[in-house]
């Protein structure tokens, strides 16, 4: 009798340790459990993410590079995930690929010529198609460092996620990327570069131009026309917008909340339309320019320090129209801005 | 120490005044006889100053102490009613009761005089001569098609025109004139009752649909409401923080730009630089909505 009482005792006191422990434990497994996510998360994303972006991942730890032989002509079309992209102009008919630290890197022939038998039309793809069908495969490259030598008549059309994009000596290029900048230099016959985050530098190109941005500014430097009738247009939403020694007969250029830079003449019979939101839109023309000047703002001020002829404005006290003219007024210039400044100086 | 010796918690809450009173008054001259405790008062005031002396800064913000705190909420605990014994309570008071009483009678007359202006607004009786033939011209937005006409004209028995509206939109109807050509001399004038009120009604909304339809600006304004639906929906998933706080910047600065515009428009409509401005910054929004857009694609493109 006494020994059960004392077994039952026993055992009372142990359940009641038990349920003191309990909480502890408790604790002690969350802790443990905390620790272990800080520890090892980030390095399975890391896993998990270098994994996505190699598309066919076999031996990405060496580089890529492949080479095929194409017509004088040939358009290129490509798209980029990730990485630094680089275009680059030779004197080769050939078309040479190379990604480092990324996917693999591959051709696909689209369309051959009719003359020659040469491809006229090439995909350049994120895996090798003679090896992989590319069924689970990325067509998209990516990598730390994408270069590509193409013919100087080529044209070539870059789609990308967050890339910074830089083309050199080509003959006509189209890029539309989600982010990153945009460089062009010596494209010959007209150009299409949109960035939605980034900034886009054009410079010593001709043909018509198209440059938009969203968050990014626009800079063009000594561009012109090739054909008649090739307009230029720049068109951001926050950032600024510099044009100088712009050749084009037509120019439109608008920024939302950036200001407007314009340094250079203009062009006999050529039609300048420049307009923002709440940004200052800046002349800087040489003293013996001319122009018929319209004009008009709606909060801002018109503020030339260059003699201007037959200055008409309106009586209103918010939101004028002005005109006026310099020279013999050859070529047209409509302002328009809603907060900002116009300035017209010498250069 | 004595068993009627306090122990260190109580004389520590002595030293805090956390005591009450007559506890308080006990400790006080128990340690004057007692010298334990007053050896042990002394060495908690000597603590007690050198920790306030050490923790000064901390001590400057005012932190009740855990059982401050307890006493707080008990009487707080004991102060707490429900929301209709308060309501009740109030109204335990008959001055109160007999106002509440005359404030809801006052109420309900105000709501039934009311409801008779409405009706009294929508109805126009207009006498006249039986058999008199009445000639009733509506004038909606500047149209006098009878298909557009807001109101009903009807000949009752008794001889009366009784002018009515088919809907409650007063808005629609900008003037309502009643013209009446009798064969007749015999005949009485035209008794129409408030017609100030319909003219005072309608004439604001016929001057804003004259603004509005200055610029041609419909068309703008439906692509926006389109265009808008569409990003918000997706703007979200599309910009970053960063590209969308710019978003957000630069559309405040439009919508900034267009109210100012309108405005200008509005005070003066034929200023031409205003309405130039004023397309240039709907064509901008526009675009800007339109960027979102075109960036959402691009993606889905991607993928």
């Amino acid at each position: 009798m006494i020994r059960q009482n004392t077994v039952v005792r026993k055992s009372c006191l142990l359940i009641f340790a038990l349920f003191l422990l309990a909480p502890f434990s408790f604790v002690s497994a969350q802790i443990i459990e905390t620790e272990g996510k800080i520890v090892v998360s980030p390095v399975k994303q890391r896993i998990r993410v270098k994994q996505k972006s190699k598309g066919v991942s076999d031996d990405s730890d060496q580089p890529a590079e492949k080479l095929i032989v194409v017509d004088a002509k040939v358009k290129l079309q490509l798209c980029v995930s990730t990485g630094k992209l680089k275009v680059s102009g030779w004197e080769r008919n050939e078309i040479r690929a190379f990604v480092g630290g990324g996917s693999r890197v591959g051709f696909k022939v689209l369309q051959k010529s009719e003359q020659n038998g040469m491809p006229v039309w090439v995909e350049v793809l994120g895996f090798d198609p003679t090896k992989n069908n590319g069924n689970s495969a990325d067509e998209c490259l990516s990598g730390d460092e994408i270069e590509l030598d193409v013919p100087r008549g080529a044209t070539v059309n870059v789609k990308g996620g967050e890339s910074e994009t830089t083309i050199d000596s080509v003959r006509k290029t189209t890029v539309e990327i989600e982010g990153g900048d945009i460089f062009l230099n010596n494209i010959t016959h007209g150009i299409y570069a949109k960035t939605f985050e980034g900034g886009v530098t054009v410079e010593n190109s001709s043909g018509a131009i198209t440059l938009v941005s969203t968050t990014g500014n626009i800079v063009a430097v000594a561009v012109g026309a090739s054909e008649i009738g090739d307009v230029f247009k720049a068109k951001t939403n926050s950032g600024a917008i510099a044009l100088q020694k712009i050749g084009h007969r037509q120019i439109e250029a608008g920024s939302n909340s950036g200001s407007i830079r314009f340094t250079g003449g203009f062009q006999s019979g050529g039609q300048y339309n420049l307009g923002t939101q709440n940004g200052s839109i800046l002349l800087s023309i040489p003293e013996k320019s001319s122009f018929k000047l319209n004009a008009s703002y709606g909060f801002g001020v018109f503020n030339p320090e260059i003699p201007l002829q037959n200055l008409v404005k309106t009586p209103t006290p918010k939101a004028q129209n002005l005109s006026a003219q310099m020279g013999s007024g050859d070529a047209t210039l409509n302002l328009k801005t809603v907060s900002g400044a116009i300035r017209i100086r010498k250069q | 120490m004595t068993e009627k010796c306090f122990d260190i918690g109580t004389i520590q809450a002595f030293l805090d005044g956390e005591l009450a009173s007559d506890l308080s008054e006990k400790v006080a001259c128990h340690t004057a006889a007692c010298d334990v405790c007053a050896i042990m008062l002394a060495e908690a005031e000597e603590e007690t100053a050198f920790s306030f002396s050490a923790l000064e800064n901390e001590f400057d913000t005012f932190v009740p102490t855990n059982r401050l705190w307890a006493k707080i909420n008990d009487s707080i605990e004991g102060n707490k009613k429900t929301f209709w014994q308060t309501i009740f309570a109030r109204f335990s008071n008959p001055s109160v009761a007999a106002f509440a009483g005359l404030v809801i009678v006052v109420g309900l007359f105000a709501v039934m005089l009311s409801v008779k202006t409405d009706d009294d607004k929508k109805i126009f009786i207009a006498e006249s001569v039986p058999n008199k033939q009445a000639a009733i011209s509506t004038i909606f937005q500047g149209n006098l098609s009878e298909s557009a006409l807001p109101v009903k004209p009807e000949i009752t028995d008794a001889g009366s025109v009784k002018i009515s509206s088919p809907d409650n939109d007063k808005s629609k109807f900008k003037i309502v004139k009643a013209d009446f050509s009798e064969k007749e001399s015999n005949r009485r004038p035209i008794k129409v009752q408030k017609p100030n009120i319909i003219t005072e009604l309608n004439s604001q909304p016929a001057a804003d649909a004259e603004n509005e339809n200055l610029l041609g600006e419909d068309s703008y304004v439906k692509t926006i409401a389109t265009l808008e639906k569409t990003v918000d929906s997706r703007k979200d998933e599309v910009l970053k923080p960063a590209a969308r706080f710019a978003f957000e910047r630069d559309l405040a600065v439009t919508d900034d730009a267009i109210r100012k515009m309108k405005a200008e428009v509005k005070k003066n409509p034929k200023n031409e630089a205003a309405k130039d401005v004023l397309r240039a910054s709907y064509q901008n929004k526009i675009e800007l909505l339109n960027s979102v857009a075109e960036k959402s694609d691009l993606m889905a493109s991607l993928k």
